[in-house]
């Protein structure tokens, strides 16, 4: 990708390049002042330490204890992550699952599978109008106003979103109704709501808000003398875009796309809202286990949902290297 | 079973404190300062010290807790969960409740973990009219026992709170709230009465069918279709073997790639809207729900199957780290629930309760009648809020009590293969 030449006006990084000398200065000065920055981080060190560091490590220890049925006992067994991967019959050739994936991985596979659609459809929709935010609206206050119209979704509960699309898409919700009035069909149709279209649409709802705010702030972020001059010498807006624009908002993209992919993997609610429960996430799995009170294949679970977040958002920071970006 | 009922815990606030209970924790402050106030008013000592009931939304209602309160001159504080929450709680925390409004079908995890104390009859008062549903699996002498985890099977203890064959003088709860589950549906949608649970899967409904998403019942109303059908005979419906599973759960699956089923619920909230809402015209249901429907202007019927119905039986029990003043307290609560005002605030819901005899008398004749007797409303009847759900003339599916519960062909379960169960389940919501 190309970078931008070095700039000698405030705007671009927000700072103007400084001689390294008055660095080091600045450095010593903040030192020998002996601000308590080690005390000041310490409540929410230990806050993650106990709420977090500690519920992790015992979540990893119970994943090789043993059920009881009723709860679970410290004998270390590896049976779970067995159960996990491995499928009985897998290797014999007259069993139904033979070399089938077992249905865990399978439902983190289909858990995954949605998150990236939804990324996708949410990245094709809010880029957009991240960039309307950005870049057409000129006076900062409509700016701000607009971006917080886009924010109005996140003032009801997340459940109440998720709940409000039954009246629109049922049999007999408003778009059917319509479709009928208007005799483009002539009996309700039904793939409106409970179908795998209704959940895309739905999370897409739910989640696309959360790319703008990223989006829009590394797009406000570009000096308009770039782009000035990038015109001036003849380049066109789809060359801005793919040169200037595209790159310089990078950061903004993955950052949402973090955002989506974490909050989609461990979504179960709006499956059973829009989806009629049809279809099971990890985050269900996790729950069913629980309440039979088998906590360690429970916990494997999530372990094994964790890892796959952790690698997804290692991918999308490999992809885009956000700290090179800012 | 009204599992997952209110999501949200609620923490059941105490309205209007009578003078007396006011006085009594004003009171108590008073009293921190000077002792001596504390032995002229030995009631204080009480207030303070709650008894903490947790369960479902089925028996933990604010109204039912407010009234022990007032009734008993303790507090009672009652936390409704969802299933899963309230399953967890009672097996892992029983030091954050002193009684557990709990589920038979649940026992074989919660009696060996010894999280509850044996109850001894002696100090049930009203043990003996506590009818033989519960105690001998018989309501009536010619009612079948029903499959599956039935109160009578996990009822029985010796003192140590190990199980015995019954009658024993201990028991591992109290039989309280009950009902024999069906199927509710739309008479205008489905064109005929359902008779039978084969309906459940007829392609007549296609595509306008849910099930209860809660592997251990939803499968069990699968498994009466299936054995409707005359697909396959279960040995034991309420502890199915691998192979029974299987088959039932392959069944499934090509049932929901056809398109069946509309939707799978999980809250009685849901169960509602997708009936009102048009989207289902069959599904597994619980009795509340139907009244709730027939609210929204909706007709609904509960039906009465002629291969019997699945049934599931709430009780009251006592944490094993109770003692003292407050396992007095929690035996006084869990009598409290035998003394028929709560069995009538319940019976309004459409539930039934272990003391028809002490119920009848905090009912009104016409709602005996309607609820228990199963005749034709003589006017029109309230819900417990005071809301009228049921119109003059209408009458209950199944007649009396004692007609629906003569014939309970399985009880809700926990099934040894419960793990594999789930595993399945979860097939084949993914299929």
């Amino acid at each position: 990708m190309q970078q931008p030449a070095p700039t000698q006006h405030s705007g671009l990084i927000g700072i103007q390049p400084v001689p390294s000398g008055a660095i080091e200065a600045a450095r010593k000065i903040r030192r020998e002042a002996g601000f308590p920055v080690g005390w000041l981080i310490t409540p929410a060190a230990l806050w993650l330490l106990i709420f977090l560091v500690v519920p992790l490590l015992s979540i990893i220890t119970f994943s090789f204890w043993t059920s009881t049925g009723s709860g679970m006992t410290p004998d270390l067994t590896l049976q779970y992550y067995g159960d996990y991967f491995y499928n009985e019959g897998f290797f014999e050739a007259e069993h139904r699952n033979y070399l089938k994936p077992s249905v865990f991985i399978r439902t983190l596979g289909s858990t995954f599978y949605f998150t990236i659609v939804v990324m996708a459809l949410c990245l094709l929709l809010g880029y957009p109008i991240a960039y309307f935010l950005a870049m057409q609206v000129q006076s900062f206050k409509w700016q701000l106003a607009l971006f917080l119209v886009c924010m109005v979704p996140f003032w009801t509960s997340y459940l109440i979103r998720a709940v409000a699309w039954m009246p629109m898409l049922g049999r007999r919700g408003l778009l059917n109704k319509f479709l009928l009035s208007i005799d483009v069909i002539d009996k309700p149709v039904t793939f409106l709501l409970y179908s795998e279209f209704s959940y895309t649409m739905a999370l897409v709802q739910l989640y696309v808000v959360l790319c703008v705010g990223p989006i829009f702030f590394s797009l406000a972020k570009i000096d308009n003398a770039i782009l000035e001059a990038a015109r001036d010498m003849g380049a066109t807006p789809l060359q801005i875009f793919r040169e200037i624009i595209g790159p310089l908002s990078l950061p903004g993209v993955a950052i949402g796309m973090i955002f989506i992919f974490v909050m989609i993997m461990g979504e179960f609610a709006t499956a059973v809202v829009v989806y009629g429960g049809k279809t099971s996430t990890t985050g269900t799995v996790i729950l069913n286990y629980y309440a039979i009170a088998n906590y360690p294949f429970a916990a494997v679970n999530a372990l094994m949902l964790m890892l796959s977040m952790m690698i997804g958002v290692v991918i999308i920071l490999k992809l885009v290297d956000i700290r090179k970006e800012l | 079973m009204m599992a997952k009922v209110g999501a949200k815990s609620t923490h059941t606030k105490i309205k209007g404190l009578t003078r007396r209970e006011f006085v009594g924790t004003v009171g108590t402050a008073g009293a921190v300062a000077a002792g001596a106030a504390v032995a002229g008013f030995p009631a204080i000592v009480q207030a303070a010290d709650p008894v903490r009931s947790v369960g479902l939304g089925v028996s933990i209602i604010n109204e039912i807790q407010g009234r022990a309160s007032k009734d008993l001159g303790f507090p009672v504080r009652g936390q409704a969960l969802g299933y899963g929450a309230m399953f967890g709680k009672m097996l892992n925390q029983n030091d954050q409740y002193e009684v557990a409004e709990g589920y038979y079908n649940d026992f074989d995890v919660m009696v060996p973990a010894k999280v509850w104390q044996p109850i001894d009859t002696k100090r049930i008062k009203e043990w003996d009219k506590v009818t033989d549903l519960a105690k001998t699996g018989k309501l009536t002498p010619e009612s079948n026992e029903g499959q599956g985890d039935a109160p009578f099977r996990h009822l029985w203890v010796d003192a140590s709170g190990n199980r015995v064959r019954g009658p024993s003088r201990y028991i591992t709860a109290l039989p309280g709230w009950h009902n024999a589950d069906s199927l509710g549906y739309n008479p205008d949608e489905t064109g005929r009465k359902i008779e039978s649970w084969a309906e459940l899967f007829s392609p007549d409904f296609k595509g306008k069918v849910a099930l209860l998403n809660v592997p251990q019942i939803g499968v069990m109303d699968a498994a009466m279709g299936v054995e409707a059908l005359g697909l396959m005979k279960f040995g034991d419906k309420g502890n199915m073997t691998k192979k029974e599973i299987d088959f039932l759960i392959d069944f499934l699956i090509k049932k929901k790639q056809e398109g069946h089923f509309r939707a799978f619920w999980e809250t009685f909230g849901q169960s509602v809207n997708l009936m009102v809402s048009g989207e289902v015209v069959l599904e597994s249901m619980w009795s509340p729900a139907v009244t709730a429907i027939k609210a929204e202007g909706v007709k609904c019927i509960y039906a009465f199957l002629k291969e019997g119905m699945r049934g599931w039986h709430g009780c009251l029990s006592i944490s094993a780290k109770t003692t003292g003043k407050r396992l007095d307290q929690a035996y006084e609560y869990i009598n409290w629930w035998l003394s028929g005002w709560p069995g009538a605030f319940v019976a309004r819901q459409g539930y039934y309760m272990s003391v028809p005899e002490n119920v009848k008398k905090h009912l009104e004749p016409a709602e005996w009648d309607y609820w228990y007797e199963g005749k034709p409303a003589a006017k029109e009847l309230p819900d417990p809020f005071g809301t009228i759900i049921v119109p003059k003339g209408e009458i209950r599916d199944g007649g009396s009590y004692w007609n629906r519960f003569k014939n309970i062909a399985v009880w809700n379960s926990l099934m040894n293969e419960n793990d594999y169960l789930v595993k399945r389940w979860t097939e084949f919501l993914n299929a």
